[in-house]
């Protein structure tokens, strides 16, 4: 099993979302988060205050599939979630050694 | 020994005590019918059967009959909610075994056989063994025995002992801990409301601890029972702590309440007070009700809820107020004094009306009341609200209509603020209701959803106090924002009633509520008298208040086309700037989920942008939006007359979604007819990396050349240095980009001198320019062919070259400014040297007169951002420099 994570834009999270239901994934966990890579942070100037937004806010998704699958997801999310600039993000792919339904104790993929 | 609470510890023994299997037997019944029939003297029953199974088990008990004949009895006294008959299906009993001088040896023999049983028919049991003194000394030590003391009732054994301790404890509390016990129930609410918060508000409330719950309702019996020992809750008004109706409306609140308590209690199967999301849902529908026009059960349910439990939490209040006021009072009693209206008072501390009689004759009086309250932060007295109340119906059309009554009303909102509150107030005593009748489709209107922690009536005067607090001066650096945005406001009356009226849409269930809203504000701000442009702006605020947020969040904010499209809604700077700080107080208003550093910096990044937008006021201005919607029609126009003769036209819809996608900038500049060109080279461009067309015009020598193509890093630089190769003087240009990575640039070029092969020369330049998008050093060898000095033609002093840096005007770009002189290859010199450096050239504006020129260049680093770092700026500037040639003057030479 592998589990992604994606930074993405915030306002490209219902494109992401849509294009990852249509190729049949339902679950998944999003947080609100900040942070800066490449794209560095930028400052506002009003009245000559300055304002700067060091940590850009981004939002995280967190999806475990099978590891058939890692490809097909992480290619959807990197095509919706596309404007070809850069602060689109990044994807990353863990490797996850096992999961466990809560209520019913069943554990590996059939607890996905 | 102190009091202590049990959980069953003992394994399931059968249960053996006879008592006890009967009052098992007894609670059983009680529940069954209770949670069929609901009885309202539940509570009561509950309590007499608990009763019934000490008197019980104290007659049988060989022990108990042992220490009355030895001289040292014991009496079994209730504690607590068992204390006061108030026992619900789930709660703790509380006793204490009471003893007069000593402890004997058989207390705990004594404990064993009448609480262990209970604890086995899994009653959550607490005990105390205590003597009549060691009570007495512990109740000045601990607040929590000095209540339970307070609610102490004899159950069964010495009653003697029992009087004892009572007639004792009286006698000291009314010597000498009157002050010290009123305190301390004072200080217990405030931490008390800091650990569970305020039920009124809350969407999960706790029905017990939170304000407004059940202990708000004890505190009150406790403090009557420390002024006049009252034994019941009847006494309340017996004694004059509340009036009839006050008491009629607590008994039905208390019942209600309890009601949802036992509920709850047993649908949780355990003690329960807080009501989460999980259990509303169920006690609506045992509680019969259903979905309404709309309005789901579950809201008309909390509802109901909140307005009891405001309710009880006003009267907590106001009696908190009596305590405190009480204690400082003392000095001023009596003394009257004057405030700025003739009619109201100031008695001890609190705003009062002189005499009841006048109030029919001058019913404004019932507003000034709390101009004054907000004015001196002084509260209305207990009997000054009551009056309020029972004189709100007095409150007509023709009072709302009045100016003056208006501007009060303007007054208490200015001055509502958090920590005092004069707006709630106003609400609980009906005459908000009454001065804006609409506000009453949302008072205690419930939002079933975990974002909104506060019903919606009390979510909107949040929402005026927050911006109240904007007035004062913070040390946070974002709420410094704030406060200085709130400062350059003018007329903040507007974003007041704005702030008030921008959920008042929530009265009705369907969606829309903002369009709704803004209709309703409408009809309250005319009848208010306000001027067009106050009605227009305050419609504005309710009906675009969430405009602000919805894009912060659902759009590419670092695109300038985001600000533009708000700039150009929202239009003036000031209407921004209220609409921002509206959109900031209703989201804190709102809860911790709509509110945090994360929604918070987006927006504030949105509000800078689109500021700058709007300040610049070039791309976002009521004419600037006039002119591109009249382009935007010529275009269509345009289209149609294409259509009527067949090829090359664009299906309508699509021609328009096109347009709305274009930059304001291009549109603001490019006229229809180019851009119909623009659009069809765009359409053909499919695959390629260019195309491009050439016109010539009838009345110049001056050729333009359109160039479409993808946008790569340096297409730009290389076309200039093409023509440049090519001896091709270019005169203007114009860099756009459309939509999809698609580079739109337009030259106006001087045409080649040799006119006989024209196109020949064209189809080179064509080529050679494919040949420099493939190899990046194709045009290397042009470098060393620029001049290395100029002279300028024009016979004025010479101005040496100069680059600004500009990263202020725009929020999106920085923009180099060049001036230099005219030369061939100018512009292939400085657009190289950016493309170097790794700049992206997104808007190119050049101009040359005669041959002076100004090149301007709306440039983004290839991380996207503007370049911040002032020391690539140097750089940039000094690379620009070493690139032009050196002017020098032509005197100069005459003079060496």
């Amino acid at each position: 099993m592998k589990k992604i994570e994606a930074i993405i834009k915030p306002f490209k999270l219902d494109d992401v979302k849509e294009a990852l239901n249509e190729i049949g994934i339902q679950g998944m966990t999003i947080t609100e988060v900040k942070g800066y890579g490449r794209q560095k942070g930028h400052k506002e100037i009003y009245r000559g205050a300055e304002y700067v937004v060091d940590f850009v806010p981004k939002i995280k998704i967190e999806i475990i599939v099978k590891k058939e699958r890692a490809e097909d997801v992480v290619s959807t999310i990197c095509k919706a979630s596309n404007t070809g600039k850069i602060g689109d993000g990044k994807i990353f792919v863990l490797p996850v050694d096992e999961v466990v339904r809560v209520r019913t104790g069943e554990r590996g993929s059939d607890a996905l | 020994m102190v009091l202590m609470a049990a959980d069953s510890p003992m394994i399931k023994s059968q249960i053996q005590n006879e008592s006890a299997a009967a009052l098992i037997l007894k609670r059983a019944s009680l529940i069954q019918q209770y949670v069929t029939r609901r009885e309202t003297d539940f509570i009561e029953s509950l309590t007499r059967i608990i009763d019934e199974y000490f008197q019980d088990a104290f007659a049988k008990s060989k022990i108990a009959q042992e220490m009355t004949a030895s001289g040292n009895p014991v009496a079994l006294v209730a504690l607590g909610g068992y204390g006061r008959g108030e026992q619900c299906v789930h709660s703790d009993v509380d006793i204490l075994i009471l003893f007069e001088k000593k402890l004997p040896k058989g207390a705990d023999a004594l404990v064993k056989e009448l609480v262990y049983p209970l604890w086995d028919a899994r009653f959550e049991t607490g005990y105390a063994v205590r003597t009549v003194k060691e009570c007495l000394t512990m109740a000045w030590e601990q607040f929590d025995i000095l209540t339970t003391m307070l609610d102490a009732r004899f159950i069964c054994g010495g009653s003697h002992i029992y009087s004892l301790l009572m007639e004792k404890f009286r006698n000291r509390l009314s010597k000498k801990h009157i002050q010290t016990s009123l305190n301390r129930l004072i200080d217990q609410s405030q931490k008390r409301y800091t650990d569970y918060g305020d039920s009124t508000y809350l969407l999960e409330p706790n029905l017990k601890s939170g304000h407004g719950g059940l202990r708000d309702y004890h505190t009150i019996i406790w403090y009557a029972r420390i002024m006049a020992d009252i034994k019941c809750r009847k006494d309340l008004e017996r004694y004059g702590f509340l009036s009839h109706d006050e008491f009629k409306t607590l008994e039905s609140s208390l019942a209600f309440i309890w009601d949802i308590r036992n509920m709850l209690h047993y649908i949780a199967g355990r003690k329960c007070d807080q009501l989460h999301f999980e259990h509303q849902v169920e006690l609506a529908k045992l509680f019969g009700l259903k979905d309404k026009d709309g309005h789901k059960a579950v809201e008309s349910f909390m509802g109901e809820l909140h307005s009891k439990m405001d309710f009880i939490k006003q009267i907590n209040l106001m009696i908190t107020e009596d305590i405190q006021l009480s204690k400082k009072a003392r000095l001023f009693s009596g003394i009257k004094r004057a405030t700025n209206y003739k009619g109201i008072i100031i008695r001890e501390r609190r705003l009062e009306f002189d005499t009841v009689e006048i109030i029919p004759n001058q019913p404004d009086l019932l507003l000034k009341i709390f101009v004054e309250s907000g004015r001196l932060k002084k509260p209305l007295s207990i009997d000054a609200r009551r009056i309020v109340g029972e004189f709100a119906y007095l409150v007509d059309d023709k009072l709302r209509r009045d100016t003056v009554n208006v501007e009060m009303f303007e007054q208490i909102l200015s001055n509502s603020l958090w920590e005092f509150n004069v707006l709630n107030v106003m609400l609980s005593t009906g005459l908000l209701v009454r001065f804006i009748p609409e506000f009453s489709r949302i008072v205690n209107k419930i939002q079933y959803n975990q974002y909104h922690l506060f019903p919606v009536d009390k979510h909107s005067i949040r929402c005026v106090q927050i911006i109240n607090s904007f007035k004062e001066k913070e040390k946070d650096e974002s709420n410094q924002l704030y406060a200085g945005i709130y400062k350059e406001l003018r007329n903040r009356r507007t974003l007041l009633m704005g702030a008030l009226l921008h959920d008042i849409g929530k009265g009705d269930p369907a969606d829309e509520h903002s369009e709704r809203g803004a209709n309703i504000t409408r009809t309250i701000m005319a009848r208010s008298g306000y001027t067009a442009s106050d009605i227009e702006e305050t419609v504005f605020l309710v009906r675009n208040h969430l405009f602000l947020m919805k894009i912060a969040t659902r759009r590419d904010i670092s695109d300038e086309q985001t600000a533009v499209f708000c700039a150009s809604k929202i239009e003036k700077i000031p209407l921004l700037k209220k609409l921002y700080l509206l959109t900031v107080a209703d989201s804190i208003a709102t809860g911790p989920k709509a509110w945090n550093g994360w929604t918070e910096a987006l927006l504030r990044d949105l509000f800078l942008k689109v500021m700058g937008v709007l300040k610049n006021r070039e791309l976002a201005t009521r004419k600037a939006s006039k002119t591109i919607q009249r382009k935007k029609d010529e275009v269509v126009a345009l289209n149609q007359a294409i259509s009527m003769d067949s090829s090359g036209s664009w299906e309508e819809s699509l021609l328009i979604k096109e347009l709305d996608c274009m930059s304001h900038r291009y549109l603001l500049y490019v006229s229809a007819s180019e851009i119909m060109t623009h659009l069809s080279l765009y359409r053909r461009l499919e695959k390629r990396d260019f195309l491009w067309t050439i016109t010539s015009h009838d009345d110049s020598y001056i050729r333009t050349i359109t160039v479409c193509g993808k946008d790569k890093p340096g297409f730009y630089s290389k076309l200039a240095g093409v023509f440049f190769l090519n001896g091709l003087n270019i005169v203007g240009s114009q860099a756009y980009s459309l939509g999809n990575n698609t580079a739109l640039d337009i030259f106006k070029v001087m045409p080649p001198t040799d006119r006989i092969f024209e196109n020949e020369k064209w189809n080179k330049a064509e080529k050679e320019f494919q040949q420099a998008l493939n190899d990046d050093a194709f045009l290397e060898r042009l470098i060393d062919k620029l001049p290395r000095s100029i002279t300028p033609k024009s016979g004025q002093m010479p101005i040496p070259n100069k680059v600004r840096i500009d990263n202020e005007t725009s929020s999106f770009f920085t923009i180099i400014e060049v001036f230099t002189y005219d030369f061939p290859g100018l512009l292939f010199a400085i657009t190289n040297v950016l493309y170097k450096l790794g700049l992206d050239v997104r808007v190119a504006m050049v101009a040359t007169k005669i041959d002076q020129v100004v090149d301007i260049f709306y440039v983004k680093a290839v991380d996207n951002g503007k370049i911040d770092d002032p020391a690539m700026g140097e750089e940039i500037k000094n690379s620009i420099l070493k690139a032009l040639p050196s002017v020098s003057s032509p005197y100069q030479m005459e003079n060496v």
